[in-house]
């Protein structure tokens, strides 16, 4: 289950060998192969021939492969998007629910056409306009293929649709950015994003900002984010994971909460902090999540050394 | 792109004997006209007879003309309200869809019987209640005719037993208007609105924090206020608009990317900032709406300058 440990989720230009080729190498949890926004639409065709080989260039350093379509095409992009090692495809600028189950159902048709078990590949509705967000409970119901994650209601694209300007010092998208998370998690869909940084030049390349982003979003329980340049996927999968001390201090809550009910007891106090059922129900939380980030990095530590073998 | 260019509204009764120089001085994009009931049984028959001189003074300065009604007693009003040259009808309080569907009705049928092009008539929504809010979605959708949706703040501060307290550091209603805003928008319609406090307090202020103020609500997502003071009008029409350092910046956004598609590039840098087709497109809908703005400038200076001709002749 690595592919759910998605701290850092990057877009890859298959057209462009200088990303792609080098993309195994940067050490993030997701590519997305992208088809849509940083592909002109004189080289759509050639992209989607690249899909597939792109598929075993970007996860050779153990990297889930998502491939994000476009929402005009979507008929010509999914054909050339349902292959084996794909795990889920991003439908862009949904906005209603029968968007979502034409796409579900052509996904399952491929996915017996090209070897990969029925149900397999997500399908994850990207939210960019006002109307996906009102819409976006119907949308979240529309097909029973599962949905890990999902984030939505921000963005460029939002942006434009709401007639405004990015990069202000205040949060344009709280109503939209919450209600979308509140829809997916009353579905049991985890939600990514949602957290407000201030980011007043735009800039996507500066290091020290994603670290200030993961710390951020780490205190907002948030454990995945979209990045958009290769500075970000060390600080944004390191900053992510629970830290050591967390680690530590989930352990102690555990152990302590089983001694309690042991004894017949539900709350104590350990170093003058509250330990009840909610801290140890987030305790199991915190570990599960260390745990499977630890896998996926040793998993994509294996993967790397394999590929750095080969070459 | 904002459906409207309704940056700026100012609401006047149509008992004002100085109405038609009022909304020609303000230079507003919209009047919105407030009618007074009166205790006298046919006093909607004088306002039947008032009403086409109303929209003809409040419009002399190119201001789109609209009037204000109730939402419970709107169906029995538009009959003396609505006539050529009004652009839309504004319903205070409408609780529920059933309201918007008699009210539309009621248009269609008013259209007909006057000359008026069908369908034509705007219905703008000024949301006073909590009701009106939860249902705001299902009301926006009851009808084509939605145009604008504005809050009216003070209203539903009461409403919600909300405090007017102006120096929080967070707006007790943002939410709401993200709200509004997103519904708004979902229907093809635009929100309009100012930000806290003075959405609240509308108080006449010194420029600089005006400014400030618009400039937020047009970053909340507001494409034009109802203006509390006739001084806000000129810097609302000037801040719900791109600026022109945006406007600058909008094009060499669009001469870069332009570039990057003839290189086979959907995704190039500008100074650290990555431009790809949102970016692009983004700046295609600013420059845009800068254009229809200046459009609606001159549209309104040609409705000023024909006046002065008109009161030429006149002497």
């Amino acid at each position: 289950m690595t592919h759910r440990v998605a701290r850092c989720t990057m877009f890859v230009t298959p057209t462009n060998p200088r990303f792609i080729d080098k993309a195994w190498t940067r050490g993030g949890d997701v590519y997305i192969l992208d088809i849509e926004d940083s592909i002109p639409l004189a080289e759509k065709a050639r992209c989607r021939g690249l899909i597939r080989e792109s598929i075993a260039k970007a996860n050779k350093g153990g990297a889930s492969i998502y491939v994000r379509i476009n929402k005009p095409f979507v008929d010509a992009d999914l054909p050339c998007s349902v292959w084996p090692g794909v795990d889920r495809i991003m439908l862009p600028k949904t906005d209603t629910a029968a968007e979502m189950q034409y796409a579900h159902d052509l996904i399952t048709e491929l996915e017996k056409e090209h070897g990969v078990p029925v149900g397999y590949i997500e399908l994850s509705p990207m939210i960019e306009t006002a109307l996906g967000v009102v819409n976006i409970y119907e949308i979240l119901s529309a097909t029973p293929r599962k949905i890990w994650s999902m984030g939505g209601g921000t963005g460029y694209d939002m942006a434009v649709n709401l007639g405004i300007e990015m990069f202000v010092d205040f949060d344009q998208y709280a109503y939209t950015s919450s209600y979308v998370a509140l829809a997916a998690m009353s579905l049991g869909i985890e939600s990514s994003g949602g957290v407000f940084v201030h980011n007043p030049t735009g800039r996507v390349d500066q290091r020290e900002d994603a670290i200030k982003e993961a710390e951020i979003l780490h205190a907002a329980g948030v454990r995945q984010i979209t990045a958009l340049h290769p500075n970000f996927i060390e600080p944004l999968c390191t900053g992510l994971a629970p830290t050591q001390a967390e680690m530590t201090w989930a352990q102690t809550v555990l152990d302590t909460y089983q001694g309690l009910l042991l004894a017949g007891e539900s709350m104590t106090e350990v170093n003058g902090q509250v330990v009840d059922c909610y801290e140890y129900a987030r305790a199991v939380k915190t570990l599960e999540w260390g745990r499977a980030c630890a896998e996926k990095d040793q998993f994509k530590a294996k993967a790397l050394a394999r590929a750095q073998a080969a070459v | 792109m904002p459906p409207y260019i309704r940056r700026s509204l100012i609401a006047l009764s149509i008992d004002d004997p100085k109405l038609a120089e009022k909304a020609f001085d303000s230079w507003a994009d919209a009047i919105v006209l407030d009618i007074v009931k009166q205790a006298a049984q046919d006093w909607q028959q004088t306002l039947k007879a008032q009403m086409p001189l109303a929209i003809a003074a409040a419009s002399r300065g190119g201001a789109e003309v609209f009037v204000r009604l109730n939402a419970q007693t709107a169906y029995a009003e538009l009959d003396a309200t609505v006539f050529a040259g009004l652009a839309g009808v504004v319903l205070v309080g409408v609780a529920d869809a059933a309201e918007l569907v008699l009210a539309s009705a009621k248009l269609d049928a008013l259209e007909l019987e006057r000359g008026i092009l069908q369908g034509s008539l705007e219905i703008d929504l000024e949301i006073n209640t909590a009701q009106g809010v939860w249902n705001s979605l299902e009301i926006a959708r009851a009808s084509s005719r939605i145009g604008t949706l504005t809050i009216n703040e003070q209203a539903l501060y009461q409403n919600l037993d909300i405090p007017f307290e102006t120096t929080l550091e967070v707006e007790p209603i943002e939410f709401i208007k993200g709200q509004i805003i997103t519904v708004a928008t979902s229907v093809n319609g635009q929100a309009q609105g100012m930000s806290y406090p003075l959405c609240i307090t509308q108080k006449e202020v010194d420029e600089t924090t005006l400014k400030k103020a618009i400039l937020r609500a047009r970053d909340t997502g507001f494409k034009g206020a109802l203006c509390a003071q006739p001084s806000w009008v000129k810097l609302c029409n000037e801040g719900f608009r791109p600026s022109a350092d945006e406007v600058e910046y909008y094009k060499e956004v669009r001469q870069v990317f332009a570039e990057g598609l003839k290189r086979g590039l959907a995704s190039v840098p500008l100074n650290g900032k990555m431009i790809d087709v949102p970016v692009d497109l983004r700046a295609e809908v600013y420059l845009e709406w800068a254009d229809r703005v200046a459009l609606r400038d001159q549209q309104k200076i040609q409705a000023h300058q024909q006046q002065a001709i008109s009161l030429q002749s006149l002497n």
